[in-house]
């Protein structure tokens, strides 16, 4: 390896680093926990099949897994001007994440949700306990240790995806490595590094997401959760 | 203490249960027998407001319910003197077996945890399963869960306790443990409401024998008279299809619980002696 080469490297990998930990990151986690809760709340519109609400639900998914992240990224940041809604570029892709990711973990929940046998809320109202008693003690800690493995990889994905925010302005650890590419034309030595900073972040979350596993187990009482 | 008038009950345009009357006094344990499809289970859920009903009343602790129309308040207050035990256990997979006795009491009603743990002990050391509290449901048998069901049941100090074929899906050699809990509760003048296809069982625990087919009650009738002076062409014909496996039963009764779960008449005529003191009316 080349000297310059060498000194390109060692001088913007702590540049993509930091970019990936002041930008990536926040807008993972932000867009993930806001994915999270409109995810459940979705969930539990369509299993406690609340009518109309359940409709705007089937929709809201359809529409949004049935077109590219990317368009969905160009229609809310340069699409809603026309319309007089504009919306800052860090903003405007949490939102769009959320929304997207959203729709994808509300299938996972929902389906989470179904697997727990249904004979365990029935035999929560008969001890008594409310449908949201039986929901909360019961059903959904079973369902999130279903849920999470699924839901560790929605996390990974999107970790990945917010490169795709690099399209409209939101300068995070993709956009960073290709300017730093488009000044030195080092294209693959700098998106090699990049891949290198992606790869980084996702094998901490996959360990974090072994140490979770394990620790579900344990509150569920062991490996077979069902009767 | 509990009657029940009229119900009927359809599911997916067939009605399953055509205009169905029932009386359980304090302190009775009837069974309700009868083939697959009678809609047995059918009416054991609907008693308890598990499945809507279309049309009828129950009146339970002098109070009338209409069973098409029950407000959540209501049925809340009427599981309150309920419980139910189910044919597949349904214990909470997240809890332990003492937590899934005690879940009940603290969360419905509010009883702090020490009190809600002593009764839940008690009622484990009643089902032969103290030692197990601790256990999460995947490690018991399915014998061993039934019993915490049961448990579960007893703790909430019930009125009647309903069970649903509580041993059709037991491996046949944890039948015995679940029915000889069955039994002392009956022995401590618990009222049950019984679907079961045991009919041993049935003979030598029940006061009285409902026996449904086709969605309607055919006979009910005290559990001596049912087996003896019977002459309702189904029941023979049902009884006389089981009379293979009953003495098949019988057999294996002797070798393994002679004492508790038993049937024959002799023993069929101490349980009733017994259990006519026991009776208030």
């Amino acid at each position: 390896m080349n000297q310059r080469l060498a000194d390109i490297l060692l001088e913007s990998f702590p540049r993509i680093l930091t970019q990936g930990l002041l930008v990536t990151i926040p807008l993972t986690v932000l867009s993930f926990a806001l994915a999270l809760v409109i995810a459940m709340v979705c969930a539990m519109i369509q299993i406690a099949n609340v009518r109309g609400l359940r409709q705007v639900v089937r929709f809201y998914i359809w529409l949004i897994r049935g077109t590219p992240l990317l368009v969905q990224l160009y229609l809310v940041y340069f699409g809603l001007p026309d319309l007089g809604i504009v919306l800052p570029s860090f903003p405007c892709a949490v939102l769009v994440f959320a929304l997207n990711e959203g729709a994808y973990c509300a299938e996972t929940m929902r389906a989470a949700i179904e697997s727990v046998p249904k004979g365990q809320l029935e035999a929560g109202y008969c001890v008594g306990m409310s449908y949201f008693q039986t929901m909360r003690r019961i059903i959904l800690p079973q369902a999130f240790r279903t849920a999470f493995p699924p839901l560790s990889n929605s996390l990974i994905s999107m970790i990945k995806d917010t490169s795709l925010a690099a399209n409209i302005t939101v300068t995070e650890m993709f956009m960073t490595a290709q300017r730093v590419a488009g000044r030195t034309y080092e294209h693959l030595a700098l998106y090699a590094e990049v891949a290198v900073i992606y790869l980084l972040f996702c094998t901490v979350i996959t360990r974090l997401q072994a140490f979770g596993e394990k620790r579900l187990s344990r509150m569920n009482g062991g490996n077979v959760i069902r009767a | 203490m509990l009657e029940l008038k009229d119900l009927h009950k359809s599911m997916g345009g067939t009605e399953i249960l055509h205009g169905v009357d029932l009386t359980l006094r304090k302190g009775e344990v009837l069974a309700v027998l009868g083939p697959s499809g009678s809609g047995k289970t059918t009416l054991l859920r609907c008693l308890n407001f598990l499945e809507a009903s279309d049309s009828g009343s129950v009146t339970f602790l002098g109070k009338e319910f209409d069973m098409s129309a029950v407000s959540r308040k209501d049925i809340a207050e009427y599981r309150k003197h309920t419980a139910f035990v189910f044919q597949n256990f349904n214990l909470f997979a997240n809890k332990t077996a003492l937590q899934n006795v005690t879940e009940g009491l603290t969360v419905a009603r509010k009883m702090p945890k020490s009190e809600a743990e002593r009764i839940g002990m008690d009622a484990l050391k009643k089902v032969g399963l103290a030692d197990k509290a601790d256990s999460y449901p995947s490690r018991l048998s399915g014998g061993q869960q039934q019993r915490v069901a049961i448990a579960r049941a007893i703790a909430a100090q019930p009125d009647v306790i309903f069970f649903d074929e509580p041993t059709s899906a037991l491996d046949p050699e944890l039948i015995g443990e679940v029915l000889n809990v069955i039994k002392q509760l009956a022995d401590d003048g618990m009222t049950m409401i019984i679907v079961t296809h045991e009919i041993s069982f049935a003979r030598s625990v029940a006061d009285e024998i409902l026996f449904m087919d086709n969605g309607k009650i055919l006979v009910q009738t005290d559990t001596k008279d049912f087996f003896e002076k019977n002459d309702n062409k189904r029941v023979r014909e049902f009884l006389g299809s089981l009379s293979e496996r009953m003495t098949f039963n019988e057999n294996k009764d002797q070798k393994n619980h002679s004492a508790a779960h038993s049937s024959g008449t002799s023993d069929g005529k101490r349980g009733r002696v017994r259990k006519k003191g026991r009776r208030k009316k």
